[in-house]
């Protein structure tokens, strides 16, 4: 491939760092998956063989050119992963992005392991040219997080000239042209749906007639491991489906069970071409699956497997110690602000001891939602708290509509320089591109000049009463105002100060430091306690302390 | 026949390397390897768990099954105790008694149990205490703990000592390389009863 596009999102975050450091081609991390998408259809139309890849409400993002490129169609090879997260590990969500294979009409490949996803890729670009169509290669959280072994043929490096033809009847969707492509596209289908029959993506291992199961993905090994015995249709190319040879097998086993992740995608297919595929527990589509509850699957149930004891105290993922978010919540919550929020690591500010963010839709949204909760109340009664990745990725929109539509929404920008909760990848305002070469750097606060806003400061967050002050003044104002919080993120700039301890005999035991949910700070019996070995020197807990308890150590 | 091992830890322990490396070695003594785990959250200090399987055999099921695992490692004694139940009958549960409070018990007004020892025993054949910790921070980095606990594992596990030293070397510069094979000698020597199979 040439071209590598893409916007950090679990569990597809690994695969465009991955590619760049084997050199392959021009890898980057786009503005969002839109901007991605986008630009691997101009890669695409230069001849170039390109890879976007996502996770699955990515592609909801992408969604605006993925259906129309359906119509286009490419030139060079074009690859979409789409990865998906059952029992939302680190989504909003869980729906299957296999549905939009379905309703954009492109052919879609699950592979079941490493060795199926080197191997699909590959074919992938094959199949895309020869038929004039974008692949969705979708995976599970299971099948992008295992290592399994690969075994590689010898890399070929394929000299690809790139030419720019003038094709506009192929892409330019006036109705006119779009009409034509739109038949010519259903030809192509209708190929593809004979290329299924025969393409060895999908493969049949004969096993026990009593019991027949058709499955993709990470069910497959599960199945395998649970019911080795069976008959077995192994779906490698989900879309289109193979009619005459599903009912073939279907013929042959006395029983035909699907088993899928995230379900029941495949299962209704299935039914839709007339085969009788046992009816599942509802409860199937929710939620990862696992050897287990595959079992349970085949012998018509919803198994939940055996817990760990219920009394243990959760253990939920928090903001780092001396994480720059934690002041900004602090202020937020002393002045009892309804904080519409985003997605990110401070999205953990909802958690109990901050709990100082009430909302979380998708990428961007609270900007949205401040915006329509001020305009109804004609006044702020609503900050919106955003990360900077994700302001770049889909607050912009939303904030030059404040500008523009004049609601009193004060907008929290919480710049830490990275993209941090994915793994800490660059973005077009960190000044470092993918492979942390300079770049030009977006100005965040230039950006919101630019959209006519005034009222806007830049604060650091290393400093509780000015977060306060700038916050006050934002909500006393008689316009949209935005307040950038600027300091890089803890596990990037690795610079600590002198932990911080606390003077048992000063300290009146109140509570404040405690109500940070730091985690170097703990108590033993109910008396603080730092953590001198977790503790980065931030200073915070000493100035939410009223007595002066709370000091510095020597360096 | 296929070995099953259960990793955990809360996030920044390394967890996650310290499959990897078992996962490296697994291969490189000829097993077929499927290792597989949950990533963003690690950082953040949540719960972290990897599963890694192997056999000489083909492993189809990236998860182990529910009560399957042969051995259940942990680096912390909550999230051994919260991961106990994957173990099945007979197995080992090897464990640091390091206790690091989660949020929820630090602000959250829970209480951190204080009979773990005693529940673990209850899921488990053997259980057996390493000073992973304490050990690495005796060796002068306490970071290595996870690779002291990698050793002591390595006592139970069909797996070549060269492996996983080779697989140690893979993984990391030469510069740390040394005092994380100390790390390991260490670690494998707590447990040096040759209970491996």
């Amino acid at each position: 491939m040439d071209f590598g596009s893409g916007y950090p999102g679990t569990p597809s975050s690994e695969i465009l760092p991955a590619l760049a450091e084997l050199g392959v081609g021009h890898v980057e991390w786009s503005v969002n998956e839109k901007c991605a998408l986008e630009a691997a259809v101009g890669a695409s139309l230069a001849g170039a063989r390109a890879l976007v890849t996502m996770k699955h409400v990515g592609l909801n993002v992408a969604a605006d050119p993925f259906f129309t490129l359906a119509y286009t169609g490419v030139k060079g090879g074009l690859v979409v992963v789409s990865a998906d997260d059952p029992d939302m590990q680190s989504s909003q969500n869980e729906h299957d992005s296999r549905h939009y294979a379905r309703a954009a009409q492109v052919p879609m490949l699950e592979p079941a392991d490493s060795q199926d996803a080197a191997d699909f890729v590959r074919q992938a670009y094959e199949l895309s040219e020869e038929y004039d169509l974008p692949v969705l290669l979708r995976a599970t959280t299971r099948i992008c997080h295992s290592h399994t072994p690969v075994s590689f043929g010898p890399r070929e490096n394929i000299a690809r000239g790139y030419e720019l033809a003038k094709e506009p009847e192929k892409y330019v969707m006036i109705p006119g042209y779009a009409r034509k492509r739109n038949a010519l596209r259903l030809e192509h289908w209708h190929e593809l749906m004979t290329l299924a029959e025969t393409t060895e993506f999908n493969r049949v291992e004969k096993g026990d007639e009593r019991l027949g199961i058709v499955c993709s993905g990470v069910a497959y090994q599960y199945a395998k491991e649970v019911a080795p015995e069976a008959s077995f249709f192994k779906i490698g190319m989900t879309w289109p489906l193979p009619r005459a040879r599903l009912h073939e097998f279907a013929a042959g086993v006395e029983r035909l069970v699907v088993v899928e992740e995230s379900g029941p995608f495949l299962a209704h297919a299935l039914r839709a071409l007339g085969l009788s595929v046992e009816h599942l527990p509802p409860t199937l589509a929710l939620g990862e699956l696992s050897p287990g509850r595959v079992a349970g699957a085949i012998a018509g149930e919803d198994r939940q497997g055996p817990r760990g004891d219920s009394d243990l105290p959760p253990r939920p993922p928090v903001l780092c110690p001396g994480c720059p978010h934690r002041a900004v919540f602090v202020a937020l919550r002393k002045l009892k602000c309804f904080v519409t929020g985003d997605i990110g690591c401070y999205t953990l500010g909802t958690l109990p001891p901050l709990s100082a963010l009430h909302t979380c839709l998708c990428m961007g949204a609270g900007i949205g939602q401040a915006h329509g909760i001020n305009t109804v109340f004609g006044e702020t009664r609503s900050v919106a708290v955003i990360g900077d990745s994700t302001f770049v990725h889909s607050g912009i929109t939303g904030l030059i509509n404040i500008a523009y539509n004049e609601s009193k929404s004060v907008v929290v920008i919480l710049d830490n320089a990275t993209t941090a909760m994915t793994g800490g990848q660059e973005h077009p305002a960190t000044g470092r591109t993918l492979s942390g070469k300079p770049a030009r750097k977006l100005s965040l606060e230039g950006l919101c000049r630019a959209a006519g806003i005034d009222n806007v400061v830049v604060v650091d967050p290393v400093d509780l009463a000015n977060v306060e002050t700038a916050l006050q003044k934002a909500l006393d104002s008689d316009g949209p105002a935005v307040v950038i919080a600027r300091r890089p993120c803890v596990l990037l700039s690795r610079e600590r100060s002198a932990p911080y301890s606390v003077d048992a005999e000063v300290c009146v035991e109140c509570g404040q430091c405690l109500r940070l949910g730091c985690p170097a700070i703990s108590s033993e019996d109910g008396r603080p306690v730092i953590d001198a070995g977790l503790c980065t020197g931030c200073g915070l807990c000493a100035q939410v302390c009223p007595t002066d308890a709370i000091t510095q150590d020597e360096e | 026949m296929t070995t099953n091992v259960l990793m955990t830890g809360v996030g920044g322990q390394g967890i996650l390397t310290a499959s990897a490396v078992l996962s490296d070695a697994a291969l490189l003594a000829g097993y077929d390897v499927k290792k597989s785990e949950v990533h963003g959250m690690s950082q953040r200090g949540g719960s972290v768990e990897s599963h890694v399987r192997f056999s000489a055999e083909q492993v189809h099921s990236p998860l182990i099954a529910w009560g399957g695992a042969d051995v259940v490692m942990a680096l912390e004694l909550l999230e051994g105790l919260r991961s106990a139940y994957w173990c099945r009958p007979g197995g080992v549960i090897l464990f640091d008694e390091r206790r690091i409070l989660p949020s929820t018990v630090v602000a959250g007004g829970l209480q951190y149990p204080a009979d773990c020892l005693e529940r673990l025993a209850r899921h488990a054949g053997t259980t057996v205490v390493v000073r992973a910790f304490t050990i690495a921070r005796e060796l002068g980095e306490p970071r290595a703990a996870n690779v002291v606990m990698l050793g002591a594992l390595s006592e139970f596990l069909p797996v070549a000592e060269e492996a996983y030293r080779e697989a140690l070397g893979n993984s990391m510069k030469s510069k740390a390389l040394d005092i994380n094979l100390r790390a390991f000698d260490l670690g494998r020597a707590e447990t040096g009863t040759g209970a491996g199979e």
